[in-house]
């Protein structure tokens, strides 16, 4: 998650990169056309000063040793042209240049036009000057200007996209969070807010879909395993009553009512699986609403006793310590489920000779047997996965453990502790 | 004394006729809610068998019409719904006892003679029989007026055998009567057998004939 972004600063961050990347390419952009437009406007000026020097000079009609006079004054007092009496008229130029300017005491660029004029039929090769801004200045200029845009551009992209972004997307975060809080035991359809985004509607339109079909089918799911077991108490019934009939035959041999036993037992555990898979889903289904205050200590002991009382010539070793007047809130018939199917997976599971260790504290109920391998604690609180035919329980014993403490916000958990299978409930 | 079951599935009704007749049960049955209308308004019955879910009506409403008429049937309840509140809302409204299926029959025997036998003599009446006598109240056994003492497991087992005297009860519905859901705790039933042992040799003790007998490979059987 760490590289992941908020899609508010995704789309800024291109945006930002791009209008830097335009004011970068606008510098030279800006000083090319700038530079254009002054050399031309200099250009045009200082054909413009030589024709009005051409047709001033010779509208005076001045003696050839007066416009020699002449020249020679202007050339001293006026600035930006030096007239200068040539043998013979060249082409016309026109440059830029930076030289030291004695009267600016600095380096200066100028645009110069040489060209050529004639003054009483003699010609003189004129040159003419502007002073204009140096290159450097003139980019250092336009780069500090662009630089102020682009900070306005970016301040501006900021705050729009903070305010724009988070009035466009909030119905989508609104229906975010809707999803996120969503949960699918409860069987709640989201209503999701009426949006004027198309696409944003769209979306909801989608969610709606989505978690309706998914309602319905795990609704469709959890009734099936309620009818299913329901339809299937009837039909065990029958054959359970049946067996029981059968029994009374008087002609019955013992190696008869052996069989009658087995299938006996067979049938008690569908019974029990049945009636287990019956208690999950109704767990699902949010019934066995009512509370109340248990005593969990004196529900432990009193469990500890009745397993006790039930094991007859078989030897159970327990180890308890039960902090007295421990309370919580809750329905006492999963409550004591809770606890049951804890106590009786560990003398289950016990090995011969070993002890069961129960403790009872503040916040946690501890119960402990011995093992020997350490059972793989994802794969054994799903329903069915511990069920072998070493093990004849029905399968589903922690997954109902979990299940309560789910619905309690209880936490169980396994480790596996020398030599010992530890499951901790924390509540 | 006379049984109404009222239970629309027929293998279930007939099995229940099957081990309930003989001796001192009379049973009838009826498969839908009018024609148990009909049995319940005509005839009194000493314990009435009811399923809650029945074609052409609701079991409850077959119990309200009982308070209505004032009968004083007993009712237990048998139904596939284990539901706690069923049990409650039943029991709430007069019926004696509520039996979740699948149940064995010898635990549906000893119901229905735990409710006639309240119906009937109240529970300060203790059951006799050839010496010896059962006070359920107080949770005492005696024989020839001695008094024996019994383990609560031990007298949970002799008043079972009480409900079903002449009937084989195998090892499977003796564990499930006397540990409930706790029965499947071990893979074999030989707790069954050391209660059952325990019982026998008290009894033997106080000088009480050996009417608890062994079938041997299938269960147990009170012969009188």
């Amino acid at each position: 998650m760490g590289g992941m972004k908020k899609l508010l600063s995704r789309t800024l961050k291109p945006i930002l990169l791009y209008a830097l990347l335009v004011s970068v390419l606008s510098i030279p952009v800006y000083f090319f056309i700038i530079d254009f437009i002054w050399v031309r406007e200099l250009d045009k000026h200082h054909f413009a000063i030589k024709r009005k020097i051409e047709n001033r000079i010779n509208a005076l009609n001045l003696s050839d040793s007066t416009i020699r006079q002449t020249v020679a004054i202007l050339n001293r007092t006026e600035p930006g042209f030096v007239l200068t009496p040539i043998e013979l008229a060249g082409r016309d130029s026109v440059y830029s240049h930076i030289r030291f300017d004695t009267f600016m005491q600095d380096r200066e660029q100028f645009r110069s036009l040489v060209t050529f004029i004639r003054i009483n039929n003699r010609p003189y090769r004129l040159l003419i000057e502007t002073n204009m801004e140096e290159i450097d200045e003139t980019i250092l200029a336009i780069s500090a200007v662009s630089l102020v845009f682009f900070g306005l551009l970016l301040a501006g992209f900021i705050v729009l996209n903070r305010r724009m972004s988070l009035r466009i997307w909030q119905p989508f975060y609104v229906s975010l969070k809707k999803v996120k809080s969503f949960h699918l035991q409860q069987g709640q359809p989201i209503s999701f807010e009426k949006t004027e985004i198309v696409e944003f509607e769209e979306l909801n339109e989608s969610l709606r879909k989505l978690i309706d079909g998914n309602i319905a089918t795990y609704r469709q799911q959890k009734e099936f395993t309620e009818n299913a077991s329901h339809e299937l108490q009837t039909p065990l019934a029958i054959v359970r009553s049946k067996l029981d009939v059968l029994l009374q035959n008087e002609d019955l041999t013992a190696q008869q009512g052996e069989q009658i036993e087995l299938a006996n037992r067979a049938l008690a555990r569908v019974s029990r699986i049945n009636k287990n898979l019956l208690l999950l889903a109704k767990l699902e289904n949010h019934q066995f609403a009512d509370q109340e205050r248990i005593d969990l200590s004196q529900l432990v002991t009193d469990q500890i006793e009745l397993f006790l009382e039930n094991v007859v010539d078989q030897k159970l070793e327990i180890r308890q310590q039960i902090q007295t007047g421990i309370e919580r809130e809750g329905n006492r018939i999963l409550i004591e489920m809770l606890f049951t199917n804890l106590l009786l997976n560990a003398i289950r599971h016990n090995h011969a000779n070993g002890a069961i260790d129960i403790r009872l504290t503040a916040n946690r109920f501890l119960v402990s047997n011995v093992g020997s391998a350490a059972l793989h604690p994802d794969a054994l609180f799903k329903r069915f996965s511990t069920a072998s035919s070493k093990t004849p329980g029905s399968g589903l014993g922690l997954a109902i453990v979990q299940e309560i403490s789910n619905r309690y916000g209880w936490e169980i958990s396994y480790a596996f502790e020398a030599n010992r299978h530890v499951f901790s409930l924390a509540f | 004394m006379k049984i109404l079951i009222i239970e629309d599935e027929r293998d279930l009704a007939v099995s229940i006729t099957d081990y309930l007749s003989g001796e001192q049960y009379l049973c009838e049955t009826a498969a839908t809610y009018h024609q148990a209308l009909d049995k319940i308004s005509s005839y009194q019955y000493d314990c009435i068998l009811l399923d809650l879910m029945l074609p052409g009506g609701d079991g409850i409403e077959i119990l309200a019409e009982l308070k209505r008429q004032n009968k004083q049937d007993g009712v237990i309840i048998i139904s596939a719904k284990n539901s706690f509140e069923d049990k409650i809302k039943g029991l709430q409204i007069g019926a004696d006892d509520y039996l979740t299926k699948p149940f064995h029959l010898p635990e549906l025997a000893a119901r229905i003679y735990s409710v006639i036998r309240r119906r009937h003599f109240g529970n300060a009446n203790p059951i006799l029989q050839q010496g010896l006598e059962i006070d359920v109240l107080a949770k005492t056994v005696s024989v020839n007026n001695q008094a024996v003492l019994l383990t609560r497991k031990e007298f949970d087992l002799l008043l079972y055998f009480m409900g079903n005297k002449n009937r084989v009860i195998s090892k499977s519905a003796l564990a499930e009567h006397l540990s409930g859901d706790l029965a499947d705790l071990f893979d074999n039933h030989d707790f069954v057998y050391a209660h059952i042992k325990n019982l026998k040799k008290k009894l033997t003790e106080a000088g009480y004939g050996n009417f608890l007998k062994t079938i041997y490979g299938t269960g147990y059987k009170w012969e009188v």
